[in-house]
């Protein structure tokens, strides 16, 4: 094979040794940065600082007004041993993690899935299901509580059509709200469901032609084709689910400001880090918060990424194997 | 020759001097500007620009810029970050100490008493005792009163006529009224209520607050360490409350109370007008601010006058206390105001002083305030409607009694943050009520503790 002349070499092929000698170019350095310097400065700015910044707050006591004073560990051990709202935080956040995570990855499936199969108006089905996706956070969240309201709630009077005498009372309910918040996230599964959707398209037939020839049945076909091809999306989705609820927030905080959850049934980590630096200006133990939040959210990752060789199965050639 | 050079020049500098003696004097008058955020808007602000215009009158040189609608977290904020007012207003007696306690308003001990400018305020001969005490976060005051919020006991005179109920002084009768005045639908759901002593009703954080006053419990000792743990009142208001739910509404059932309770609540109409509970005669009794009246009497325009034609048939009294309390306590009742304070960056504190003592005891001011917005005034002088233009319909008179008695007022203000105190009480209600907590005493001691915590670390 010949290699056109202007095509460049991989780095593994030699020069043959009667190659002419061509001038050393030199890196233009100075032009790389000018055109990085939007990216770079505001890494640097927004990113770098405010952590630095933030890392060392959080071994001061700092509510913006005085100079952060040193108190070393004192946040930390504040944190685990006298603040319950942390540990209640905490205990709502890693719920609220274990229960929607593994519930919107097999809804998000489910719902990809059922939108692979009409025949006819594929992406009318399609748009359907995206769109309680784009509703804006705040008003999906005031939506819901209005209709999961016990009183004169829709859901409520049908599961009492239904038969349902005691139904939940949903965000009235310490024992329930976060069910209601669980179903909120549910219904705006467009976005993962989406991503779920492509990947069961980009499945080949001709697999499941194999599969069917092999005499395996539809549940065969989904437990040894399907899921194995989708365990890149799922693990995907499960690391993104993870970081996501570990900062759960908006719909928590429109909800119970709106049935008054003096019970702190949604109060979540985001909550009482927010709570922290902005009601409570204690901007130290704020940053202290926020520093452990990180830790237990890269701690779940990291358990995830070290998993992923066990039970994710990358096609021959991917970036990711 | 050189005598009319030197002339020249000491003219010359004379007028050099002159000028910039006229420049900097310029300067100085151009820096005696002071900045006041309120959250007032529409005819509330133009009270106050009124005020600041006789203020500027009074004091040739000094500017104030009135700046309307900034909520309280805001100004908090923008004087955190440094770039705040010089003067601004916190909506609701609580909020001194989250305001003294981070420092953004500063100490005015000094102001008030004359040492630093000679312009002192006496402030017993021209405040009532309850706004003074809210002016003070542990004993650094660093507010002054501006009107006041009395909260008392609201009920529909209709619904209580119709049963022949007196209105309740004691909560054994508050009880009995309210079992009374509550009613049933056919599948067991309440109709209409009586009271309901609960943390999430009528859009308002201060149900522990008047549960606590009705058994005269104290939230701090006079070492300003938490009582919540120390004092018995606390367990014994709580242990009414169950009493209460079970009673009234649960057929003896607590659960099943305050599970009638929660969807009454949750199928309450819209709290901020005419489909307000009390309003509509869903709920007979109520505890609620003086300034609440207006809404009742006009739920449109919000006018206490005349209140010929209310849109519920109300009457006022005093909170219902226990009754080994009623000779001392009937009569009382929770009180808070708002209170204005100098920023900690003011750069020009003297004129900052003369603008906040200005306001705070600008009678004009505070007539026409209690005239449009019913609260009592703060300022002494006006209270009285001898010799002045105040006027309120007679029902507001309790108002006006509550906030006189000796036992009315706010509880002491501790640097507790964003008042954590007053929210820890609303979480643990919100918690009893939910069944989650076994002997209250465990949770109040808990709650004592971390109270404790949250004083000792912000020292």
């Amino acid at each position: 094979m010949t290699v056109p002349s202007g095509i460049a070499l991989g780095p593994s092929r030699k020069r043959g040794a009667g190659a002419p000698k061509q001038a050393k170019l030199k890196t233009p350095w100075l032009f790389i940065f000018f055109c990085m310097s939007p990216w770079l400065f505001g890494f640097l700015g927004f990113t770098v600082y405010p952590m630095g910044a933030s890392f060392y707050q959080s071994f001061t006591k700092f509510n913006l007004i005085e100079s952060p004073e040193w108190i070393g560990l004192d946040n930390y051990k504040r944190m685990f041993f006298e603040d319950p709202d942390f540990w209640q935080a905490l205990q709502n956040t890693v719920w609220i993690s274990a229960v929607s995570i593994p519930l919107r990855i097999g809804f998000a499936i489910f719902s990809a899935w059922l939108l692979t199969k009409p025949r006819h108006g594929r992406s009318i089905y399609r748009t359907i299901y995206f769109i309680p996706s784009m509703v804006p956070t705040v008003a999906g969240a005031m939506v819901f509580t209005i209709i999961f309201n016990p009183a004169f709630g829709t859901i409520n009077m049908l599961l009492e059509k239904i038969g349902i005498q005691e139904p939940p009372y949903w965000f009235q309910d310490p024992a329930w709200s976060k069910w209601g918040l669980i179903i909120l996230g549910l219904w705006g599964i467009g976005d993962t469901m989406i991503i779920f959707l492509a990947g069961l398209l980009d499945i080949p037939r001709s697999l499941y032609e194999a599969a069917s020839l092999e005499g395996a049945n539809g549940w065969q076909q989904f437990r040894y084709v399907t899921l194995p091809l989708m365990t890149p999306v799922i693990f995907f989705s499960a690391v993104t689910g993870v970081i996501g609820s570990f900062q759960y927030f908006t719909q928590a905080y429109v909800a119970a400001g709106q049935v008054n959850d003096y019970s702190h049934s949604m109060y979540f980590y985001a909550s009482h880090v927010y709570y922290a630096a902005f009601r409570a200006y204690e901007m130290g133990y704020a940053s202290a918060l926020a520093w452990v939040l990180l830790a237990i959210t890269l701690f779940c990752t990291l358990i995830i990424l070290r998993t992923q060789k066990r039970w994710v199965h990358y096609p021959n050639g991917s970036l990711f194997k | 020759m050189r005598k009319n050079r030197l002339i020249a020049t000491a003219v010359a500098s004379a007028l050099l001097a002159s000028g910039l003696i006229g420049a900097t004097s310029a300067a100085q008058a151009a820096e005696r500007k002071i900045v006041v955020w309120v959250p007032f808007g529409g005819g509330n602000l133009a009270m106050w620009q009124a005020s600041v215009d006789r203020i500027e009158a009074k004091n040739p040189g000094l500017t104030v810029e009135l700046v309307g609608e900034i909520d309280m977290a805001k100004s908090l904020a923008a004087i955190n970050a440094g770039n705040g007012p010089d003067i601004s207003v916190a909506n609701g007696a609580g909020n001194v100490g989250w305001f003294c306690g981070t420092g953004a308003w500063q100490n005015i001990n000094d102001l008030v008493s004359g040492k630093k400018y000679n312009m002192p305020l006496n402030m017993a001969k021209t405040f009532t005792p309850g706004s003074i005490r809210t002016t003070l976060s542990g004993n650094v005051r660093c507010a002054l009163p501006f009107s006041s919020e009395i909260f008392g006991f609201y009920y529909n005179k209709d619904l209580l006529k119709a049963k022949g109920i007196a209105v309740p002084k004691t909560t054994t009768q508050l009880i009995a009224a309210s079992k009374k005045l509550t009613t049933f639908e056919a599948n067991g759901d309440i109709k209409t209520a009586g009271y309901i002593p609960w943390a999430s009703f009528m859009d308002n954080d201060m149900a522990s607050l008047f549960l606590g006053h009705m058994f005269g419990a104290r939230w701090f000792n006079a070492k300003g360490q938490s009582s919540f743990a120390a004092d018995p009142a606390w367990a014994k208001a709580f242990a009414w409350q169950r009493e209460f739910i079970r009673t009234v509404y649960g057929n003896g059932s607590f659960s099943a109370g305050s599970r009638k309770i929660q969807k009454f609540i949750a199928g309450s109409g819209d709290f901020w007008g005419g489909n307000n509970d009390f309003i509509k005669g869903r709920v007979a009794m109520l505890a609620h601010a003086d300034w609440m009246s207006m809404m009742w009497c006009d739920p449109e325009g919000w006018n206490l006058n005349p209140c010929t034609t209310p849109a519920v048939n109300f009457g006022t009294a005093p909170l219902p206390v226990a009754p080994n309390l009623l000779k001392t306590h009937y009569g009382s009742g929770v009180m808070g105001n708002n209170t204005f304070g100098i920023s900690r960056g003011t750069t020009n504190l003297k004129d900052a002083w003369i603008v906040l003592k200005g306001i705070a005891t600008d009678k004009t001011l505070a007539l026409a305030w209690a005239n449009a917005n019913g609260d009592p005034s703060s300022l002494l002088a006006a209270r009285t409607k001898t010799g002045t233009n105040l006027s309120y319909p007679s029902f507001y008179q309790t108002f006006y009694d509550i906030s006189n008695h000796k036992l009315s007022g706010y509880h002491p203000l501790l640097n507790t943050s964003e008042h954590l105190e007053e929210t820890g009480l609303q979480q643990l209600m919100a918690a009893w009520q939910a069944n989650t907590v076994g002997d209250i005493r465990n949770p109040l001691r808990d709650l004592a503790k971390r109270v404790n915590q949250i004083i000792a670390r912000n020292k």
